[in-house]
């Protein structure tokens, strides 16, 4: 029953008729009328760029080009007539629609936009298996490999009278032909004796004078030769068409020959040659400077030196980073901490420029950083490293200045009252508050900056990421997929690590001991670590070729670099192509947030512990599922995109679809610890009252796990959207894709616009999703 | 002796917490400060020790003007008066000893300090604050693993190390149960009878203040409305100090 209003329903449906949203403005419904206005103004937006850009929706109508997308934009626009109106009357219109249209207009955009195939994922499901079979057997450890190669000449073709029968066996191992000479399409015969017994091989032709060679086929197949037990073999093939190029002329006959190559893994599985370029590998090299200076060993003498591969490259430029970025942090942190700052005259002014700075250059992601940095010191490692302390001090600074203002003032006061002068003050009341999640955070930031590390190297050069591009490149995707292991290996043991040492020093040591605890200079174990500590820094220093001096040498072209990137490019065109992009962007991380979330909603519910541990198969699923996530989580989503490239084939499909796995990842580990904190006491209390087991998920379960799988889901979008800045980089389309153009024709005006678009994109993007999330929490 | 003389204070927003206070407390006084929640007891307490700066008026501690000095002069007034707050105030990820040996700060040469030195005779003095107050096994535990009562006497082994003449307490038993406010009253009892220290101790609960102090003074909305021996507050004094709807109630 609707009570009496002092609005007039019809009124505010005709308010809402005339600007979407004015209807609710009228009722006083503010937010709910400005999020219709925004919502109405992007549809038409989108709709009618969408059809611009890309004909999406195309629809002929007497000669004119319409967008079959209106129509539900009008119903939308319809649907917010109908809100108002019933609102007046204290009622509501079905919320579902008002949800439901604008979805379905922004899917059927960004299903076009990505360029979505699902037809390519099956038809070239071939390539895939490739790289399947390649993750499955990466190029880790190898057999030694022995050949065995025995060749024979003959004619071709037979001249008349034939030639007398040829010496036998030219080279290597003793191999005979049955025949003296053939032509193209006769059928010879092959014999050996002296190989290794159940050898496979090939056979080879090989033209006059050995200039080119041919593997030899039968009916579309290559011939195999099988060695017998006691080392002999016999194969008939026919003569290929390959040996008539040369001309088949029986007065001038041409002597070609025919090999059988066997190649046989012996010994013992070592590490093989990838291995040492990822990994590490004992070289001889040329002694080091000090030893020959000792007189230790000559100068031309050689020995056994560890080389560190590209791995522990990258695990020294996350270290570094890390390290530099705590040391920066720390310090500026404090003119963001707003209780701080306000004691200090001007101090309101610097806190919000210092807030305005972090947050600017944490929004945009390390990769971006690393082409400007490149700019700067040149490709390399240390490249690597400044791009990642840069992204990392913002990050930390902003942390730890939150963390600042989150101090307890009680010890303050109290260590005033005791007397204690303000450097006593800081050091007694205000350290030992902020060390301990200081560290914390720095742990976290380490278990990031090993992440981006991974990647760096694909703009910066340097570490896994350069050695993932270069592989690629030259089609090496069994050492790709050793780089993929490796790296989630390595990144699996970082996370572990970082998360207990995290929990380590939050919780803190509670024992109790009379005993004071030893000074770490008096105990074993605080030498080990200072002594290991001091040794990793000095390795990492040197692996992640540390040159401060290249810093205050600039590259000759970098100042003007600056200055272009600060003066942006704003004329339409750019402008045109910069929203086009980032529009392409926003769609991609929207379909893999999507598709990701999809896939990972039945997978969660195996991954749950509290679901899963009944008996011992469910939780070996539990344990498999919570791998596969942690496994696929480790890869950074560019290092994905290598293999959906050669899926797909290069574009934002393929970029969509890497982010997806990473989404799937993430977001399944979210999604199941979700289900992991649900409140038993509603299950019990549904249970109680006679319901069904479905009825007890329906009512208990379900309600509970919605609020905060959206909550989850809307804040990946927001994460999604920031790797789709980088995703490009790599192939996968999308806003990078233009950034790294501009700036390779050092058009450094448009890569400046870029560059503000993300910050603007991810910075409103940020905020909006907070915004959704704490309404929806 | 401590003489207030028109201690006035008004917070920036406005707020007048103290209207022209004047009192004096003897050498060995147990002194009950009384009063409603935002009567203006803690701002009182926290003046005295320029925790607070007041806006106008003056204090004399022993004839010297405690408003009038300077910074350097103030940690040496500051460090003859220990402090025990309400919410204890302790840092809580610092373990029992460094928290009492805080106490000291006031005495220690601030360089030698910062990197967490003390003397020995500091060492001795705080593991002997320790036993006194019954915690010499939880000198190193983490200060946030004990329990409130605990924690209290750690502020008070931290007040201790001061060697305070005068010991300024606010609302030491407000977040404790009442047994435990007992045994933290009875250490302050010890301490003003025992030591001869003057307390300053602002209390919620009137047969607390029967119990323990030797005088209180009442204030409301910022103004002394009573000053005299605990007995002289009988039901009419309550409910004029209180307000008409307040009931006494006791403490076990």
């Amino acid at each position: 029953m609707s009570r009496p209003s002092s609005k007039n329903p019809n009124l505010a449906g005709l308010l809402a008729l005339a600007v979407p949203g004015l209807g609710h403005l009228y009722l006083g419904l503010w937010t709910r009328g400005l999020v219709i206005f925004v919502t109405t103004l992007t549809l038409a937006y989108v709709v009618s760029w969408a059809l611009e850009s890309f004909k999406i929706a195309l629809l002929a109508l007497a000669g004119v080009n319409v967008s079959w997308l209106w129509a539900p934009f009008g119903a939308f626009w319809l649907w917010n007539v109908l809100d108002a109106y019933r609102r007046a009357q204290q009622r509501a219109a079905p919320r579902l629609w008002g949800f439901l249209l604008p979805a379905l207009i922004v899917y059927v955009i960004a299903w076009q936009v990505t360029d979505v195939n699902l037809q390519r994922l099956v038809t070239r499901f071939g390539d895939a298996k490739i790289i399947l079979s390649a993750i499955v057997q990466p190029d880790l450890f190898a057999r030694d490999q022995v050949s065995q190669i025995g060749g024979a000449p003959i004619w071709v073709p037979c001249s008349e009278p034939p030639q007398p029968p040829l010496e036998t066996g030219y080279s290597g191992y003793p191999v005979r032909l049955d025949k003296s000479c053939a032509t193209v399409g006769e059928t010879v015969t092959i014999f050996g004796e002296g190989f290794v017994p159940g050898a496979t091989g090939n056979l080879h032709w090989l033209s006059f004078e050995g200039a080119n060679e041919a593997q030899i086929r039968a009916g579309g197949q290559a011939v195999a030769v099988t060695v017998d037990p006691d080392g002999r073999f016999q194969q008939s093939f026919p003569v290929p068409t390959f040996a008539g190029l040369e001309g088949l002329d029986p007065q001038n006959p041409l002597l070609h020959s025919v090999e059988a190559r066997f190649t046989q893994e012996v010994g013992a599985y070592h590490p093989s040659e990838n291995f040492g370029d990822l990994i590490g590998k004992i070289s001889q090299e040329p002694p080091p400077q000090v030893l020959v200076q000792l007189g230790l060993v000559s100068a031309d003498a050689l020995m056994p030196t560890p080389l560190l591969g590209d791995i522990f490259e990258t695990i020294a430029i996350g270290l570094m980073a890390t390290l530099f970025s705590i040391v920066i942090a720390v310090p500026i942190s404090f003119l963001g901490a707003h209780n701080l700052m306000a004691r200090v005259p001007g101090g309101n002014a610097i806190y919000y420029a210092a807030r305005a700075i972090f947050n600017i250059t944490r929004s945009i992601d390390t990769l971006i950083w690393g082409i400007i940095v490149v700019i700067w010191v040149g490709l390399g490692s240390f490249a690597g490293v400044i791009a990642l302390t840069i992204h990392s001090v913002a990050a930390l600074a902003k942390l730890f200045s939150e963390e600042i203002e989150h101090i307890d003032e009680g010890p303050v006061e109290a260590i005033t009252a005791t007397g204690g002068n303000l450097l006593q003050v800081i050091r007694y009341a205000v350290f030992p508050q902020i060390v301990p999640p200081f560290l914390a955070y720095a742990l976290l930031r380490w278990d990031i900056n090993m992440r981006a590390a991974t990647v760096v190297g694909f703009v910066a050069g340097g570490g896994i990421g350069f050695f993932v591009i270069e592989t690629v490149r030259k089609g090496g995707y069994a050492q790709y997929a050793a780089a993929l292991w490796v790296v989630a290996i390595v990144i699996m043991a970082v996370d572990y690590l970082s998360a207990r040492w995290r929990k380590q020093i939050l919780e803190g040591e509670t024992r109790i001991s009379s005993e004071p605890p030893k000074a770490w200079y008096r105990t074993f174990k605080g030498w080990a670590y200072a002594v290991g500590l001091s040794i990793a820094f000095v390795v990492s220093w040197n692996l992640a070729q540390i040159d401060l001096r290249k810093m205050f040498d600039p590259g000759p072209t970098f100042g003007k670099v600056v200055s272009d990137f600060i003066t942006i490019d704003t004329s339409p065109p750019v402008l045109a192509a910069v929203i086009k992009q980032l529009l392409i962007t926003v769609f991609q991380a929207l379909l893999a947030t999507t598709l990701g979330a999809i896939v990972a909603i039945p997978f969660s519910f195996l991954a749950a512990r509290n679901l899963m541990s009944r008996t011992r198969l469910s939780s070996a699923i539990y344990n498999v599922a919570r791998f596969i996530l942690n496994f696929l989580r480790s890869i950074e989503a560019l290092l994905y995109v290598a293999i959906f490239v050669f899926w797909v084939g290069i574009g934002p499909f393929a970029g969509m679809l890497a982010l997806a796995v990473t989404t799937f990842a993430l977001i399944g580990k979210l999604f199941s610890e979700a289900i992991e904190n649900i409140d038993a006491g509603p299950l019990e209390a549904v249970t109680a009252t006679g319901a069904t087991r479905i009825q007890t998920i329906m009512y208990a379960v379900i309600p509970q796990i919605i609020p905060p799988w959206i909550s989850y889901a809307i804040y990946q979008w927001d994460i999604n959207i920031r790797i789709a800045t980088i995703i490009g980089l790599a192939g996968g389309a999308g806003i990078g894709l233009l950034f790294i153009n501009y700036a390779g024709q050092l058009q450094y005006h448009k890569a400046g616009t870029v560059v503000l678009a993300i910050v603007i994109v991810v910075t409103l993007m940020d905020f909006v999703s907070a915004k959704i999330r704490q309404k929806l929490v | 002796m401590l003489r207030i003389e028109h201690l006035t204070k008004v917070y920036p927003n406005g707020t007048v917490a103290l209207k022209d206070v004047s009192f004096q407390v003897q050498d060995g006084e147990f002194l009950a400060v009384i009063g409603l929640s935002g009567s203006g007891k803690s701002t009182l307490l926290r003046c005295i020790n320029r925790l607070i700066e007041p806006t106008s008026g003056k204090i004399f501690w022993n004839d010297v003007d405690i408003t009038a000095a300077s910074s350097a002069d103030m940690r040496n007034i500051r460090r003859q008066i220990g402090f025990i707050f309400q919410q204890f105030n302790l840092v809580k990820r610092s373990t029992v000893l460094t928290n009492v040996l805080s106490g000291r700060l006031g005495y220690t040469n601030p360089w030698a300090s910062l990197v967490n030195y003390f003397s020995r005779v500091d060492h001795q003095r705080a593991v002997k604050n320790l036993e006194r107050l019954g915690l010499e096994d939880k000198a190193h535990v983490r200060a946030d693993s004990l329990s409130g009562g605990q924690q209290q006497r750690v502020g008070i082994a931290r007040a201790l190390m001061q060697e305070p003449k005068l010991i300024l307490a606010d609302e030491p038993v407000a977040s404790l149960d009442p047994v435990l406010s007992h045994s933290i009253l009875k250490y302050l009892e010890q301490l003003n009878k025992g030591d001869k220290m003057t307390v300053l101790c602002s209390l919620h609960f009137l047969d607390l203040v029967h119990r323990y102090a030797t005088r209180a003074i009442a204030l409301k909305a910022g103004e002394l409305v009573f000053e005299g021996l605990p007995v002289e507050i009988d039901d009419a004094r309550f409910k004029e100090i209180y307000g008409k709807e307040a009931e006494r109630v006791s403490i076990v």
